[in-house]
Formats: structure tokens, C-alpha cells, sequence
């Protein structure tokens, strides 16, 4: 008796199985998957903090800001910078008044025209929240923005800046409506029916931590998006997104995946793994007012041993490549400084002679800091490369330290005497690589204060064209002798497409922009 | 009749819940606040000048002596006021209602397939006892037990999402259904019933299945081997061996009798597997990249964000004793023997 209710039990058990199997079967790749008509969806492992520009100063929050707003300049193709909402500036000869004149007949999305009104509304309103996250600090210069009738906007500085147009291109100068967006408060990132801007999507829902709706902007002036809209998708960890572009849950990833999840990608023939020469960049920082790292020579030491060549090739699968100067090369003014003081690959011999004259004991024991929370996992391997280089040389004994990064970013230079950071350009121009890391009371707080340099950046700032080009080779040349930072690679740009979306390539450039309006999927 | 009424006793559970919450608040309050880190300087990422980080710390009230601090957060919580996380600007009121609900929608499914496959695998194990099925039940129960959440997940993405292709394996439900499906609760998989959207429906419960049934299985563990036990000792009970003299039918006697009496043990430790599922949700939610709140607690714990951490950690303790509340009253009614 027992023994038939058993076999019933089992054959039960057994049908219920083999059904629901076969349903989920059925409906695999059905309805759930990405291939719903234009609609191009891009994975992320990055977090928004803000969208409303004022307070938006993050890589990821910009990536969304990117399709929904636009400033009077930009780099809506390519890397060379270009009028967008303006139709151009001109300046003082002393490069402290700017004006500008507008594009005439741009609608914000809600269709409300877009004036100068609009444009010192913008700015005043970056100035006067003062975000927390920091904005509003590219706009230091600036002492106020006035109008001249509807079209023209006239930019009123304290000191002489060449690069202005620069800043225009950024978040900081970024034009919002000036009817629907708060003057004295930052805009929550789900009011999408206030985040109104004049570029060529409109956010349309915003789930934090989830989902960011994009859909082509019916009143954009320009050239209309090539696909039906964008869905940015967020996850946790990459190698979850990237069994979902594999499994084509997703069109395409954009970042940030680990050398080897990129290596394994470039193996699968319905992925496209697309990469260009990038901006994002890693380097070492010292104190230069903290022991041992106080003694030039020792800092000379390390830069003549740095492995750069092993780090891109074992470490970064060649994702990455060796830099020998805090701009990246492709920018204008980058130069090679870093390479001609201190050779390609690792000098020991020269490295010697410099503890030599440093002296101290050898070998001389020293901590190198690194945030893997930060930076991912792979800076560990970076920087035992780094370790094993420095050991090798029995000049150096390397202890590793890290931290998380809410420990890390609050000690720098105030506690650390060498310590890993990275850098992803406010403006794809050399003067944000310079005049950041530079200046004294820099953000890192290393100590670095060079009267030399100081100079320099005033003279950067205030000239133009080939001079300006000229001052910021030299700022590389003297920061490469005075090594307040090693520069040790720079990333390429890197986005993963399934072999239906195209036009992934003509948005990868040095700007490290992603263009979603030149994507199609077919 | 011994005991106090479950009036008193419930009133008695409610009074406790305050010191309790209170306990807990201070012990996460000081255990941030000794824990290497500045919220501050983790969230602005370094842009900020030193000058304007002091202003920030200052408008939070984080340069506050800190038992200040603390009664300013204990009178901001007294009057339902979670604030704002550092780290993303989210009201702790949106963290709670948006992925709190994803976490509700995770935890109930997987309850309920822990109560279901426990449940099912228990009496079969219990009824068929030292036989080929009790074997296995017993060794799938110890297997699942044992078995890190973490590491159920990734074989459950890797067999049925990756070499199969029958599931989904990230995500509450797909982009698109997500941003198509209007928002009524939170929960989507009560949404696309309020909405009739019986396509979004059948995507949001295939994306619940493998989160569900992973966090499920592995709560499943402890109720497998408390059935099968109570089954086995039910069914030598005096009351059954007297059943059966009386000519009740083997099938009645098991199915009406032992079976009924044998699971109420397992109403109270579902209560206290509660807590220990809210553990699990974290990990599988990580593992799902779902949406949950304990995805966020991951977020803001690395990024030392006071604010939600405090926040998200009062939801849970919370939960969990409502959760044990409403277990005590059921207990209450199944047994009416029971007392307190």
C-alpha cells in the first residue's frame, strides 16, 4: 500500500518537474530579453548620486546628464571642442570677460524656449546651491553672469582664463529650465517631470540603484537620436552584467569590466568588445614633505623602477597602456616627460645611483597604499607588481596597505606617504591634469607646493594657443623632475556591444564621452 | 489554567520591543562611528575643498560631540524622521518603500518555498522513514543547510541561466518590463496584477525563481529535518496508536492526525528563520544584483553612510520582531493549549 502511494508520489513529483522545465524552457529568451524594437540597453556597474547638474560631479551621474543636457560648448563629435548651445565666444584681451551668443530656436523638452534667461539662471543657480559634491569649484572664476537680450550671455571673471570654453563644456555650465528646476535646492533624481534639459533624450523614470529610462526628446533641435531611446541598467558586479550581455538580457556594457572578464568577452563571437585610446588615467602619489618620501632621490629611485609595461601587459591584458606624464597621451600638450627623464622601461642602474646619493639603508623599507574598493580588485595585482619590481631592485622593501575607500579617501596625504589614485579628466584638456595635481593645498594633500609651478599654472591660465600648449609641456617637464606623482598607465575606453548594436565606435574617443544618439540596433 | 492571558503577553512583547530597538540602534550608531572612515569624504570623492568639507560635516552635525549626535538621531527616529543618506541624497523613507519592497517580494517567495519544499521533504522523509526517499530527504536537507547562499546562487545561475537558458538570472524583472510597468507598490510582482499585465507577470516570476528558490532551499534545510523528526515522533504517539485501533484508516490517521499535529513546532521556527533569512537576503541579493534593501546595506556599509545604515538596520530589526509577534498569535491559535 505504502509502497504504490510512494510510485504515485514519485511519477507525480517527476510530471510536475518535466512541465515546469519545459514551460521555462518555452519561454527562455522570450519576452524578458533586450530585443524589444529600438530601444538600445546599456548595462552599468556605476551609481548615480546626482542628476540635477548643480551637484553632479561622478562619472556615472554624468553618463546620464550626458543624453539629457547640454552647455554652450561641448564635444558632440569627436574630441576637439565645439559651440553646441552657443554659436560662439569671444573674449577681452585680459581673457576675463567672455561673451557668448546663443543658438536661436532651442526648445527644452517641455518646449519651453531656451534664452540667455536661462543660461545665468544655470550658473547662478551652481553658485548659489554650492552642492556637496563640488561642482560649483569649476566655476571658481567666475565672478557673474550677466545678459545682453535674449541671445547673448556675457561672462564676467575674476581671473584670466583661457580655458573657459572648457568649463562651459562641462556640468558646471550645463543649461536647465529655469521653470521647472528649484534656484536655492537640488532636484531629487526621480522628479524626471522637473529634470528638464535641451539634449536630445528626456529622463523618463529614474529607479535608484535599478534603472534610468532615456526617450528621444520630440523638441531637440538637433539631429534626431538613431535608436528609440536608451535604458541604462545598473548592477553590482560585472561578471553578473556580463552573463547578461552573453545571455543577451542587455545590448551593451559600457563600464567597467575586469581585464579578464574583457580578455574572456573577446573570445565570443556575439560580442563586439570595442576600445579606443582613453583619459582615464592611475598614478602614485607622494607627500613630499613626509619621510622617506621627502628625499627627492628616493622618489627618483621608484620612478626610474616602475613597472609600467608589466602592469599593462600582466595585469591589465594590454587594456591599458604605459604613461609617462600626467596627461594622457592625445591630449593637446601631453608630452613624454616621465619617458625622457627616466627612460621607458626600468633603469636599476640608475635607480642605484640615485639611493646612492639619497642616503639611506638599503634596503629601504617603505608602505604603498591602494583602495581595491575604489579601484577594483585588479590594483591589488597592480600594485604587488609594483612590489616585486621595487623588492627586485634590494633597493626597496615594499609593504602593501589598503583600505576601503571611505577610510582611504579621508587620509591621503594627511596620512598616507605614498598612495595609489586615479584620475578621470573634468574636461578632456591638459589643464585639468595639471592645475589639479599641482597647486598647492591640492585636493590630495600631498604637500606640493613648487613656486616654479605656481608660476606656470598663472601663466597656463592666462595664455592662449601655442603659448599655453608650450606652458603646460613645461608644468609636465618640471613635475617629472620634481615628482610630487609617477604617472603609471592609461586606460583605453572600453564598451562591449552584441553584434546588433552599432555605432559604438564613433563615440569612443579621448573625451570618454558615451554618445547614446549615434548607437543603432538592428 | 497556568500562565498570563496573550493579552498580557503581548503587551508585555510590545513594552520589550522599545529597549530592545533601543539596544540595537546603539550598539550600530557606536559600531559606525568606531569603524575607520569619513561618510563625508567617501561621498564626495575628493573634489570638494577641505574648507567646504567642514561646512558639509558641520550642516550634518557630524562635528557634534557624540552623545549630542546620538540624541539628536534617537529624537529624529522618535519622530520618523530616518533623513537622508550621504552617499546618494535618498530619504531613508524611499531606500525603505522602493527597495524594501524588493526585499518583501524576495523574502515572502523564498519563505514560501522554504515552508514548501521543508514542509513536503519532511513528511515524506518522516512518513517513509528508513527508506530510499528518507535517505535523500535527509541528505538534501543537510547538503542545502550546509550550503553557503552565495555559492547555491552561482551554481543556480550557472546550471539554469547560463547552460540552460531557462531563467534570467539578475534583475526583479527585465529592463524593459521594469521601465514599461507603472509603479503602484513597489512590488512588481504585485504591480503587474494591479495592472492585469499578465506578460509583465510571467517575466517578474521568472526572475523571482532563482533568488526565491535559492534563498528558499537554504532556509528549507532546518525545516526538512524538524518535520521529518516531529513526523517520526507523532506517529508513535499514544493518540495515533489509538487511532489506528480503532480502525481509522492509515491515510486519515497520517494525513489528518500526525501530519497536522507534527507541524506546529515549525510555525515557531519559521519566526526565527525569519531573521535568518533577512541574513540570507543580503548575500542572495548581491548574488542577483536584486534590488533589495540589503543590496543597499552592502552600498552604504562600504561607503560608512551612517544615515542609511542606522536607517535600514531599524527595518530589519523591526521585521524581525513584528515577524516573531505575528508567529506567537499564530502559534496561539493553532494550539490552544499553548500558554504565556
Amino acid at each position: 500500500m505504502a509502497k504504490a502511494r510512494l510510485r504515485w508520489l514519485l511519477a507525480g513529483s517527476a510530471v510536475a518537474a518535466i512541465a515546469v522545465a519545459a514551460a521555462l524552457a518555452a519561454t527562455a529568451y522570450g519576452g524578458g530579453k533586450a530585443g524589444n524594437n529600438k530601444v538600445i540597453i546599456d548595462g552599468t556597474t556605476g551609481t548615480v548620486v546626482n542628476i540635477d547638474p548643480a551637484n553632479e560631479y561622478d562619472y556615472d551621474s554624468f553618463t546620464v546628464d550626458l543624453p539629457i543636457f547640454q552647455g554652450l560648448y561641448g564635444f558632440p563629435t569627436g574630441a576637439k571642442l565645439k559651440p553646441v548651445l552657443a554659436t560662439g565666444c569671444s573674449h577681452t584681451k585680459n581673457l576675463k570677460t567672455w561673451t557668448c551668443h546663443l543658438r536661436h530656436n532651442v526648445k527644452f523638452s517641455n518646449g519651453d524656449p531656451m534664452t540667455s534667461a536661462d543660461v545665468k539662471y544655470s550658473f547662478d543657480r551652481v553658485q548659489k546651491i554650492k552642492g556637496d559634491q563640488g561642482i560649483w569649484t569649476l566655476l571658481t572664476y567666475l565672478q557673474s553672469t550677466t545678459t545682453n537680450g535674449p541671445y547673448t550671455v556675457v561672462f564676467h571673471l575674476t581671473n584670466p582664463d583661457s580655458i573657459w570654453p572648457y568649463i562651459l563644456s562641462t556640468n558646471a555650465g550645463y543649461v536647465v529650465d529655469k521653470n521647472t528646476f528649484p534656484a536655492n535646492s537640488i532636484l531629487a533624481n526621480t522628479d524626471t517631470s522637473h529634470m528638464i534639459g535641451t539634449g536630445p533624450y528626456k529622463l523618463t523614470k529614474f529607479t535608484a540603484g535599478q534603472q534610468a529610462v532615456l526617450t528621444p526628446n520630440s523638441n531637440y533641435w538637433g539631429a534626431k537620436p538613431k535608436n528609440g531611446g536608451i535604458i541604462i541598467d545598473y548592477y553590482s558586479k560585472s561578471s553578473t552584467m556580463k552573463l547578461d550581455l552573453q545571455q543577451g538580457n542587455i545590448d551593451m556594457a559600457f563600464q567597467t569590466f575586469t581585464p579578464t572578464e574583457i580578455a574572456s568577452m573577446k573570445k565570443s563571437k556575439a560580442l563586439k568588445v570595442h576600445s579606443a585610446p582613453g583619459v582615464n588615467i592611475r598614478y602614485l602619489v607622494f607627500n613630499v614633505k613626509r619621510p622617506p618620501f621627502n628625499n627627492l632621490h628616493v622618489r627618483k629611485a621608484i620612478a626610474y623602477l616602475m613597472p609600467r609595461q608589466t602592469i599593462a601587459k600582466r595585469v591589465w591584458h594590454s587594456t591599458v597602456k604605459p604613461l609617462y606624464s600626467m596627461i594622457p597621451a592625445g591630449l593637446p600638450g601631453a608630452s613624454q616627460a616621465y619617458k625622457t627623464l627616466y627612460g621607458a622601461k626600468p633603469n636599476l642602474a640608475k635607480a642605484k645611483a640615485e639611493m646612492k646619493k639619497a642616503h639611506v639603508k638599503k634596503p629601504l623599507p617603505i608602505t604603498l597604499w591602494y583602495t581595491p574598493t575604489h579601484y577594483g580588485d585588479v590594483s591589488a595585482d597592480e600594485y604587488i607588481e609594483m612590489q616585486r619590481a621595487l623588492n627586485a631592485s634590494k633597493l626597496f622593501k615594499v609593504t602593501l596597505k589598503s583600505a576601503e575607500w571611505a577610510q582611504y579617501s579621508g587620509a591621503l596625504g594627511k596620512v598616507y606617504g605614498a598612495f595609489q589614485l586615479g584620475w578621470f579628466p573634468d574636461y578632456p584638456d591638459g589643464d585639468d591634469y595639471t592645475v589639479s595635481f599641482y597647486q598647492p593645498k591640492s585636493f590630495y594633500n600631498n604637500d606640493y607646493d613648487n613656486s616654479k609651478m605656481n608660476k606656470l599654472i598663472a601663466k597656463e591660465r592666462a595664455s592662449t594657443g601655442t603659448a599655453r600648449l608650450k606652458n603646460l609641456k613645461a608644468m609636465q617637464l618640471l613635475a617629472a623632475k620634481t615628482l610630487p606623482t609617477i604617472p603609471y598607465w592609461q586606460g583605453d575606453m572600453i564598451a562591449v556591444g552584441r553584434s546588433n548594436v552599432s555605432g559604438i565606435p564613433s563615440t569612443l574617443d579621448a573625451t570618454y564621452y558615451m554618445r547614446f544618439w549615434l548607437l543603432t540596433k538592428s | 489554567m497556568t500562565g498570563t492571558s496573550l493579552r498580557t503577553y503581548l503587551i508585555t512583547r510590545l513594552a520589550l520591543v522599545v529597549p530592545m530597538v533601543l539596544i540595537l540602534l546603539t550598539s550600530v550608531f557606536l559600531l559606525m562611528r568606531v569603524a575607520p572612515g569619513n561618510p563625508i569624504q567617501a561621498a564626495l570623492g575628493g573634489h570638494v575643498p577641505p574648507a567646504q568639507v567642514k561646512v558639509i560635516t558641520h550642516r550634518l552635525g557630524f562635528d557634534k560631540p557624540l552623545y549630542t549626535q546620538y540624541g539628536d538621531y534617537l529624537w529624529g527616529i522618535m519622530r520618523g524622521h530616518f533623513g537622508t543618506s550621504i552617499t546618494d541624497n535618498r530619504p531613508l523613507s524611499q531606500i525603505i518603500t522602493q527597495n524594501g519592497a524588493a526585499t518583501l517580494e524576495l523574502t515572502v517567495f523564498a519563505m514560501v518555498i522554504a515552508i514548501g519544499v521543508g514542509v513536503f521533504v519532511g513528511l515524506v522523509a518522516g512518513r517513509f522513514r528508513d527508506t530510499g526517499l528518507d535517505v535523500f530527504g535527509r541528505l538534501f536537507g543537510i547538503v542545502i543547510y550546509a550550503m553557503p547562499v552565495f555559492f547555491l546562487g552561482l551554481m543556480a545561475q550557472l546550471v539554469f541561466g547560463v547552460w540552460l537558458g531557462w531563467l534570467p538570472i539578475s534583475d526583479q524583472a527585465s529592463p524593459i518590463t521594469q521601465a514599461l510597468l507603472p509603479t503602484h507598490t513597489n512590488i512588481l510582482f504585485v504591480d503587474a496584477i494591479w495592472d492585469r499585465n499578465w506578460a509583465a507577470l510571467w517575466d517578474v516570476t521568472r526572475h523571482l525563481i532563482l533568488p526565491a528558490l535559492t534563498l528558499g532551499l537554504v532556509t528549507a534545510g532546518v525545516f526538512i529535518r524538524l518535520v521529518r523528526i516531529n513526523v517520526i515522533r507523532t506517529l508513535r504517539d499514544d493518540y495515533i496508536e489509538a487511532a489506528r485501533a480503532r480502525g481509522i484508516t492509515e491515510r486519515r490517521v497520517v494525513y489528518t492526525h500526525a501530519f497536522k499535529n507534527a507541524l506546529v513546532p515549525v510555525i515557531t521556527i519559521v519566526g526565527l528563520n525569519f531573521a535568518l533569512l533577512l541574513g540570507g537576503v543580503v548575500l542572495t541579493e548581491e548574488t542577483f544584483n536584486w534590488p533589495g534593501i540589503g543590496h543597499e546595506l552592502v552600498l552604504y556599509l562600504g561607503n560608512r553612510d551612517y544615515t542609511a545604515v542606522q536607517g535600514i538596520i531599524v527595518v530589519f530589526a523591526l521585521v524581525v520582531v513584528v515577524v516573531s509577534l505575528l508567529v506567537d498569535l499564530l502559534n496561539a491559535y493553532v494550539d490552544p493549549r499553548i500558554r504565556y
